[in-house]
C-alpha cells in the first residue's frame, strides 16, 4: 500500500479535530507527538489510528513539554510534524516553542482553546489564549497563527499551516476552540494532486560540500527565500549544530548585542518581509461599510447573522475576518480606521485582538468591543446590539 | 574534512598553536581534531574539569565504533540540554542539537522515531537529565527508546555557580546548601533500572578506558542505554567540599586533581550489582566514602520501533477495509427542495446512543440530502454516564450560529433530559419521546406537539436493545421529515459496526412504520 492510498479523500461528516488530523496527514505530516487534553484529544486519537496506516509515527509523551519537543526532533529528521493541545498544555508548549522559533524549525501546533485561566474550562469553548500565541514564549519574536471557522477550514488551514511552516522554517500555530474542534460538519477533502502542498528548501547528501553549508544562511540567491535558508536532516552529512542560544549563520552561539540583533532581526523580517504573502483576510460589504465587524475564529462565524440583520435594517455595516491572526493586517485596519465611522471586534475573551484593532485604528475610529469569558458563543443579539450602537443609532 | 575549515587561524596563533603539515601529527592535527569543531575552541570548561575526559573517552569509542563498521558518523546525532556538559554537542563535529533545559531526551526521541536509522545519543548533565528532565527520562526509559544517554554527574548545578542540585550527595555543601545538603539524592542508574532501562552502568572519569569500553557497548546496545560518568567539578563542588582539599589556596589549582585521587580510593568496580546497591556512599559530613562502578545491567528487550513496526501491520490492514466500505457508499442525488433552518435536540443518558444518533442524522442530512448540517454536543462530567445531549441544526443555508436558538425537534429518551431540555422546544415544536422511559408530567406543554414510541422495548423485542436510539431515528424521520429515509438508511448503515446492522435497520423500520401509522391518522 503506498501512502497516497492511505489519504482521506471524499465528503465526510468529520468532527474539527479530525479534520485538523486528516488535513496534517494531507499536508504530508509523518510524525504526532501529543498528550491527552479536553478539548484537543480527538486530534491525538485520530492520528494514534490514522498515522501507522500512512507509515508515520504516533507517540504519546509523558507531558507537553516533552510533545513539543519530540515534535521539534522529528522534524529535524527531515519529517513533516505536529502536536496539539489546549490552553495548560499551550502554556507548557511555550518554553519549546521558543526553542522551535529560535532553531528555525518547522512544525505545527494545534491549539483548541478552553476556557481559562489554568484548568479552568476544560469542555468549553474560549478564545482566551490569542496574545498567549503571539507573546507567550519568551523573547522578541514574530509568529505565525491561523483562526478556522469550520471542520472544513480545520483541514484547509491545517494544510496551509503546514504550508508556511515548511516555507518560512519557524512553528505555525493554529488557534482554533473547542466549538470549532468538537463540532461536526460537512468537510470535502480534494484528491492529493489538487491540493498545494509546500515542502522545505532542503539540502540532501551529496547537494554542496558540508563545510560550504551553513544553516542560517541564504545559499541560493535565486531560491526565492530571501531570510530562509535550506534545511539539512540529520544523519545527511551536513554535521550541523542548532542551539537555543543567540547564534550566528553556521548555528554556534555568540554571545554578544550585535550576535542578537543579527538573530532576532533575522527571526522577526522573514515573517515581517512576507505579511502580505502569510495574512488572509476574508471581506464582505467593506466599501459602503460605515462600522467593520473584525473577528476570527467562530466568533466571526456568529457575527454573520447579527451582520444580516443589522444590514436589513438598513445599517452599512461591513464583515473583516482575520483568517491569518498573526502577523496582523495593521495597514489593512489602519486604511479602514481613517474612512470608517467605528470597528466592533467580537471576541470570547475580556478583550484581546480588540487592542491589535485599537493600536492600528490609533484613535482614527473608536473600537467597540463584544465580550465574555469562556464557557459559550457569543449571543447575536449582543453583537446586533453593539453594531447599533456603533452606528450611532442607540 | 578541509582543513581550512575545521581549524580558524586566528584563533590557532592567539593559542600558539601553528600547524605546518597536515600530515605531522606532531606539529598539525590531534587524533581526535576531526571529531571537534576546532573552530568552537577553546571550551568553556574549567581547569580540571571531568568533562575533558568523558568527552575524550566519548570520542575514542564513537571513534573505534566508525572503525569497527559499526556505526557511519554521518548518522549520528548527538543531543545535549543546558549546563556545562549541555555544551558538548557545541564541540563535536556530527549532528548536534542544543536543546532546552532538561529536553533533550523527548528531541532525541522525535529525532530517533522519525529516522530509525540515525544513532541518537543523548549527552548531558545531572541537573539537565535527572531534574529538571527527570520526567523525561524516566518515561523514554520505560519506552525503551532506542537512543544512549550519557550523563556526566558532578553533583551541582556547575554553570549557575554550584547550586545544589538532585545527585547532590546528603550532607554536601553548595552554595545554596552551606549548612549540608539537607535533602537525598536520586541513585541515578537505580532511577533508570525501575524505569525499565535495558543497560545502565557507572563509570568516574579516572576510569577512563574503562568507560570508553562501555560506551562503546552502551551505543551498540538497542534500546534505552544509560551511562552515568562520574565527574569532578573543580570551581563549585569541589571548593566547598572535602574530596576537593575545601579552600585552600595551595591546592586551588590541583582541586580536580585531588578530586580524582579520592575517586582512586574510593571506587569500587562491581558489575552486575543490583542498581538498588549501586550506591554512592557518604559519611555525616558528606564525604563520598564509595562509589560503586560498572556495567550493572545489559539485558536487551524489544525497543519501541520494534513495537511499533510491528503495529503497523494490523492498521493498514484496518485503514484498507475502512477505505473499502468508504469507497463503496452509496451515492444519492441529494435533496433539490429548500429546507429552512431546522434545529434538533437529542437527549437521554450515556450509553444509550444519544451521540451517534446525532451524528447518524447530521450525515445524512449532509452526505447523503446534500444539506448543511452543524453537530455540537454536550460535553462534561454529565457525558460520561449521566445526561447526555447532542444538537443537530439543519438548513439548506449557511449555518452561521451552530448553536440552538429556536429548537423545533426533539428526540428525548430520558426523564432527565425531558426536564432539562422540553422547555426549550419553541412553541408548536414536535416532541419524540420514548415513552417507555419518560412519563409526561400533568403540566406537560400543550403548545407543542407530542409522539410517544416505546423505543427500548421495540428493539429489545427485535433483539438488541441498544437500537433503541435507531427505533426514535425512524420514528423521527416519518413523522418529522427533514432528513430523507434512504439518506437516514445509509447513514445508519455507514455508521453502526457491522454485525449490528441487520438489527438497526429492523429497528429503524420499526420506528418508521409506526410513524406513518401515526402521520397517516391525522
Amino acid at each position: 500500500m503506498n501512502e497516497q492510498q492511505g489519504l482521506l479523500i471524499g465528503e465526510h461528516f468529520l468532527m474539527g479535530d479530525y479534520a485538523a488530523a486528516e488535513g496534517a496527514i494531507m499536508a504530508g505530516c509523518r510524525f504526532f507527538a501529543g498528550y491527552p487534553i479536553t478539548p484537543a484529544t480527538e486530534i491525538a486519537e485520530r492520528m494514534s489510528i490514522r498515522l501507522p496506516q500512512v507509515n508515520g509515527i504516533y507517540i504519546q509523551m509523558e507531558d507537553e513539554l516533552a510533545s513539543m519537543n519530540a515534535a521539534l526532533g522529528a522534524s529535524w529528521s527531515g519529517v513533516k510534524s505536529m502536536t496539539a493541545t489546549s490552553g495548560p498544555g499551550f502554556s507548557l508548549m511555550m518554553e519549546n516553542l521558543g526553542l522551535g522559533i529560535m532553531t528555525e524549525t518547522p512544525c505545527v501546533l494545534v491549539n483548541v482553546q478552553r476556557g481559562g485561566p489554568s484548568t479552568g474550562l476544560p469542555t468549553l469553548v474560549s478564545q482566551q489564549d490569542m496574545m498567549q500565541a503571539r507573546w507567550g514564549s519568551h523573547g522578541d519574536y514574530e509568529i505565525i497563527a491561523l483562526s478556522p471557522t469550520s471542520p472544513q477550514e480545520l483541514f484547509d488551514l491545517t494544510i496551509r499551516a503546514f504550508n508556511l511552516s515548511e516555507k518560512f522554517r519557524t512553528p505555525v500555530l493554529v488557534m482554533t476552540d473547542a466549538e470549532v474542534g468538537h463540532m461536526t460538519e460537512r468537510v470535502a477533502i480534494p484528491p492529493p494532486g489538487e491540493v498545494e502542498i509546500i515542502n522545505r528548501p532542503q539540502v540532501r547528501k551529496g547537494d554542496m560540500p558540508p563545510d560550504k553549508y551553513r544553516i542560517y544562511q541564504d545559499l541560493h540567491p535565486d531560491c526565492g527565500f530571501d531570510t530562509v535558508s535550506p534545511m539539512a536532516a540529520a544523519g545527511e552529512g551536513y554535521r550541523f549544530h542548532i542551539t537555543g542560544l543567540t547564534h550566528d549563520e553556521h548555528g554556534y552561539p555568540v554571545m554578544n548585542a550585535e550576535a542578537n540583533e543579527w538573530n532576532v532581526n533575522r527571526l522577526m523580517s522573514k515573517i515581517r518581509d512576507h505579511r502580505d504573502e502569510i495574512i488572509q483576510l476574508e471581506e464582505h460589504n467593506l466599501d459602503d461599510a460605515e462600522v467593520v465587524v473584525v473577528s476570527y475564529g467562530i466568533s466571526a462565524r456568529t457575527s454573520l447573522w447579527p451582520i444580516e440583520q443589522a444590514r436589513n435594517d438598513g445599517i452599512r455595516v461591513g464583515y473583516l475576518r482575520l483568517i491569518t491572526i498573526w502577523p496582523f493586517p495593521e495597514k489593512r485596519i489602519a486604511d479602514l480606521a481613517r474612512r470608517i465611522r467605528a470597528f466592533v471586534v467580537p471576541e470570547i475573551n475580556m478583550g484581546q485582538i480588540i487592542r491589535e484593532v485599537e493600536r492600528c485604528a490609533a484613535g482614527q475610529a473608536p473600537v467597540f468591543g463584544v465580550n465574555r469569558p469562556g464557557g459559550e458563543i457569543l449571543n447575536p443579539e449582543k453583537v446586533e446590539k453593539t453594531i447599533r450602537q456603533a452606528a450611532g443609532q442607540m | 574534512m578541509p582543513r581550512e575549515d575545521t581549524i580558524n587561524g586566528e584563533r590557532l596563533k592567539l593559542s600558539g598553536y601553528e600547524p605546518t603539515d597536515q600530515s605531522d601529527w606532531v606539529t598539525g592535527l590531534h587524533p581526535m581534531d576531526e571529531m571537534l569543531r576546532g573552530e568552537r575552541l577553546p571550551h568553556i570548561w574549567c581547569q580540571g574539569c571531568g568533562l575533558g575526559t568523558a568527552l575524550t573517552t566519548f570520542i575514542s569509542a564513537l571513534q573505534w565504533l566508525e572503525k569497527n563498521q559499526k556505526w557511519d558518523l554521518d548518522k549520528v546525532a548527538i543531543v545535549s540540554g543546558i549546563g556545562c556538559t549541555g555544551r558538548v554537542a557545541g564541540y563535536i563535529r556530527l549532528d548536534s542539537f542544543h536543546t532546552t533545559h532538561g529536553r533533550a531526551i523527548p528531541f532525541a526521541t522525535g529525532l530517533k522515531l522519525a529516522k530509525p536509522e540515525l544513532n541518537v545519543v543523548v549527552f548531558s548533565g545531572d541537573g539537565d537529565i535527572a531534574g529538571i528532565g527527570g520526567n523525561h527520562f524516566i518515561h523514554a526509559a520505560r519506552r525503551n527508546i532506542d537512543i544512549n544517554v550519557i550523563c556526566v554527574n558532578n553533583f551541582n548545578y556547575g554553570m549557575t555557580g554550584g547550586q545544589v542540585g538532585p545527585t547532590t550527595p546528603h550532607g554536601a555543601r553548595a552554595v545554596t546548601t552551606q549548612y549540608g545538603n539537607f535533602e537525598y539524592p536520586f541513585n541515578l542508574p537505580y532511577l533508570a533500572a525501575a524505569g525499565g532501562a535495558s543497560f545502565m552502568a557507572r563509570w568516574t572519569v579516572l576510569h577512563a578506558r574503562r568507560l570508553e569500553w562501555t560506551l562503546r557497548q552502551a551505543m551498540a546496545h538497542r534500546g534505552f542505554s544509560f551511562v552515568e560518568i562520574i565527574a569532578p567539578c573543580s570551581t563549585s563542588y569541589a571548593r566547598w567540599n572535602p574530596e576537593g582539599q575545601g579552600l585552600d589556596p595551595q591546592k586551588l589549582r590541583r582541586r580536580g586533581l585531588e578530586v580524582m585521587k579520592h575517586y582512586q580510593k574510593v571506587g569500587k568496580i562491581a558489575h552486575h550489582t543490583h542498581p538498588k546497591d549501586a550506591t554512592i556512599t557518604v559519611d555525616g559530613n558528606g564525604l563520598i566514602t564509595e562509589i560503586i562502578e560498572g556495567v550493572f545491567i545489559d539485558d536487551p528487550k524489544p525497543d519501541f520501533q520494534a513495537a511499533i513496526e510491528q503495529m503497523a501491520h494490523s492498521a493498514k490492514e484496518k485503514w484498507i477495509a475502512a477505505k473499502k466500505t468508504l469507497d463503496e457508499r452509496l451515492q444519492l442525488p441529494g435533496r433539490t427542495d429548500y429546507v429552512p433552518r431546522t434545529e434538533v435536540q437529542l437527549g437521554g443518558f450515556g450509553g444509550q446512543g444519544i451521540m451517534s444518533a446525532g451524528n447518524i442524522i447530521g450525515q445524512a442530512a449532509t452526505i447523503y440530502d446534500k444539506l448543511r448540517a452543524s453537530l455540537t454536543q454536550s460535553y462534561g462530567p454529565e457525558a460520561r454516564g449521566g445526561a447526555a445531549g447532542s444538537q443537530v441544526v439543519i438548513a439548506s443555508d449557511p449555518i452561521h450560529h451552530p448553536h440552538l436558538i429556536e429548537p423545533t425537534s426533539m428526540i428525548i429518551m430520558s426523564q432527565e433530559a425531558y426536564a432539562k431540555y422540553v422547555v426549550n422546544l419553541s412553541a408548536g415544536g414536535i416532541l419524540f419521546i420514548d415513552d417507555g422511559l419518560v412519563r409526561l408530567p400533568r403540566n406537560h406543554r400543550q403548545d407543542i406537539e407530542t409522539f410517544g414510541i416505546s423505543a427500548t422495548q421495540i428493539a429489545e423485542d427485535l433483539g438488541n436493545s441498544r437500537a433503541a436510539n435507531t427505533v426514535m431515528l425512524g420514528f423521527w424521520t416519518a413523522i418529522g421529515g427533514v432528513v430523507s429515509k434512504p439518506a437516514m438508511i445509509q447513514s445508519l448503515t455507514d455508521s453502526v459496526p457491522p454485525k449490528t446492522i441487520e438489527v438497526n435497520l429492523k429497528s429503524f423500520e420499526a420506528g418508521y412504520r409506526k410513524g406513518l401509522r401515526i402521520k397517516g391518522r391525522q
